[in-house]
């Protein structure tokens, strides 16, 4: 997938809510209009990335991909500063 | 916002817990912060005292003050998320702001596994005990007489069944699934490969009806009639095809007279068994119809135990938790078995089918060996309730 981001957050290996935490603080520290690319391993952010941007006042959800990176599964979210 | 990695000041309560104040009919205010669309497909229910409020933990994340406004602060507030993370830190958020709260260790995927084991007949010549897994509405057997015991459709945590049989001090010889369940992940074949007990199980569901492809598991062949005794008591295979093609009843007969009727998918308390999950309803619907008007009656007394292998809501068994009901009782208050001709008991079965959960094609494949899950895919395979009843709506 060939988007374009600014930023990237490496997630890998924490557990929820902590994926969700560090991006937040992340997307804070942001300038709007830029992307940041988050990295996790916990299937279960690809849920809870959805949910959370319906509720979250400056942040888009671009794209979710999941690539295997040495027999891994990495869901990777691409959250852009609205706001 | 100050939010640490491990918040460890918030005390845990466990799935056992959980279920002893739900059968008690306890107050409980559960807050789930998992996401909504897991909220909605597997809620914790209890009986007429349990409020539950979904506000997901993202919401804390995002808002804290907001989200904390909605949660009350005259009652101790019991967090749940889908693993047990989540949970904690909002439990730990609402614990600084003065809420009593605590969190369920290991999450939803740890109520989904609890398992609740209980007597439904001790007498002299051996018992009956059930082993239920309250979130997911599946009950299963063990029938222990002289040293000897067997199981009727265990479920996937195999260690619970060995632990009771041997705390039993008795042998396992036999293992007994009623039919191939659609909704969860038999532990039958697993058991039969770690203890050297038979699993049997009708030829007839050894083959997946939708793939039309024949099992790969070890099994023997059970049908109609078959006489396996164990200790002092006996059972009997009772084929009662409609849910499956190879459902079987398992009749239980006690030396001082005593009989049940362990009915898998067959027939539950207050509903049976869907005809549809094999993909072929409307051919199998008759079917199920000519085992309820004219099997049944030839399989049970009016003072026969049923013993089936789900419920659907709590209000189903007793205060304490066992789902047992006499035949007659069952014939009485189970509207699903009102008196219909054919066309009747047709549309009636058609009108009240529930959704058909996508995953159960996949637990069948399961469950006959042509896949075989990791640990973290059977949890997601087996998340919520069993839909194996028609809908009573």
């Amino acid at each position: 997938m060939s988007i374009a981001y600014d930023q990237t957050l490496d997630v890998k290996g924490a557990k929820c809510p902590m994926p969700l935490v560090k991006s937040r603080k992340a997307v804070n520290e942001l300038p709007v209009g830029q992307v940041l690319k988050v990295i996790a391993t916990d299937r279960g952010s690809v849920a809870d990335f959805q949910g959370w941007v319906k509720t979250a006042k400056n942040v888009e959800l671009l794209a979710q991909e999941t690539v295997n990176e040495g027999g891994q599964d990495l869901f990777v979210h691409y959250l852009k500063r609205t706001a | 916002m100050t939010i640490t990695e491990g918040q460890t000041a918030v005390a845990a309560f466990t799935p056992a817990e959980l279920y002893a104040r739900i059968l008690r009919d306890e107050p409980l205010f559960i807050l789930d912060v998992r996401n909504e669309e897991e909220f909605r497909r597997s809620p914790i229910e209890g009986r007429t005292n349990l409020t539950t409020v979904n506000i997901p933990y993202f919401e804390f994340i995002e808002d804290e003050e907001a989200a904390a406004a909605r949660v009350p602060t005259d009652r101790e507030i019991f967090v749940v998320c889908a693993r047990e993370g989540s949970s904690q830190y909002v439990a730990g958020v609402l614990h600084e702001r003065g809420y009593q709260a605590r969190y369920l260790e290991g999450g939803y995927v740890s109520w989904g596994n609890f398992y609740d084991v209980r007597d439904v007949v001790a007498a002299d010549w051996g018992r009956i005990v059930q082993i239920a897994r309250p979130a997911r509405g599946d009950l299963s057997f063990a029938v222990i007489s002289g040293g000897q015991a067997a199981l009727i459709d265990p479920m996937r945590h195999t260690e619970v069944y060995r632990d009771l049989v041997a705390a039993a001090g008795a042998t396992l010889t036999h293992i007994f699934d009623t039919h191939v369940h659609a909704d969860h992940i038999s532990g039958g074949p697993a058991l039969a490969e770690e203890t050297g007990a038979t699993y049997y199980v009708h030829a007839y569901d050894a083959i997946h009806p939708i793939d039309m492809l024949p099992a790969v598991i070890a099994y023997t062949h059970v049908q109609e009639g078959d006489r396996f005794q164990i200790g002092a008591v006996t059972i009997t295979a009772r084929w009662f095809p409609g849910h499956t093609l190879g459902q079987v009843n398992y009749r239980f007969d006690a030396p001082d007279g005593r009989s049940a009727l362990f009915t898998g998918d067959g027939i539950f308390l207050r509903s049976f068994g869907r005809p549809d999950l094999g993909g072929k309803g409307e051919a199998w619907t008759p079917i199920l119809y000519r085992s309820i008007t004219e099997r049944l009656p030839r399989m049970a007394s009016d003072d026969t135990l049923i013993l089936p292998a789900h419920f659907s809501t709590l209000d189903e068994g007793s205060a304490e938790g066992i789902f047992a009901a006499p035949f007659a009782e069952v014939r009485a208050t189970n509207d699903a078995l009102r008196p219909r001709d054919e066309a009747e008991f047709t549309s009636y079965v058609l009108s009240h089918l529930p959704v058909f959960p996508p995953e159960y094609v996949e637990i069948k494949r399961v469950n006959i060996g042509l896949v075989t899950p990791c640990d973290g895919t059977a949890n997601e395979l087996e998340l919520g309730k069993n839909i194996c009843a028609l809908s009573n709506a």
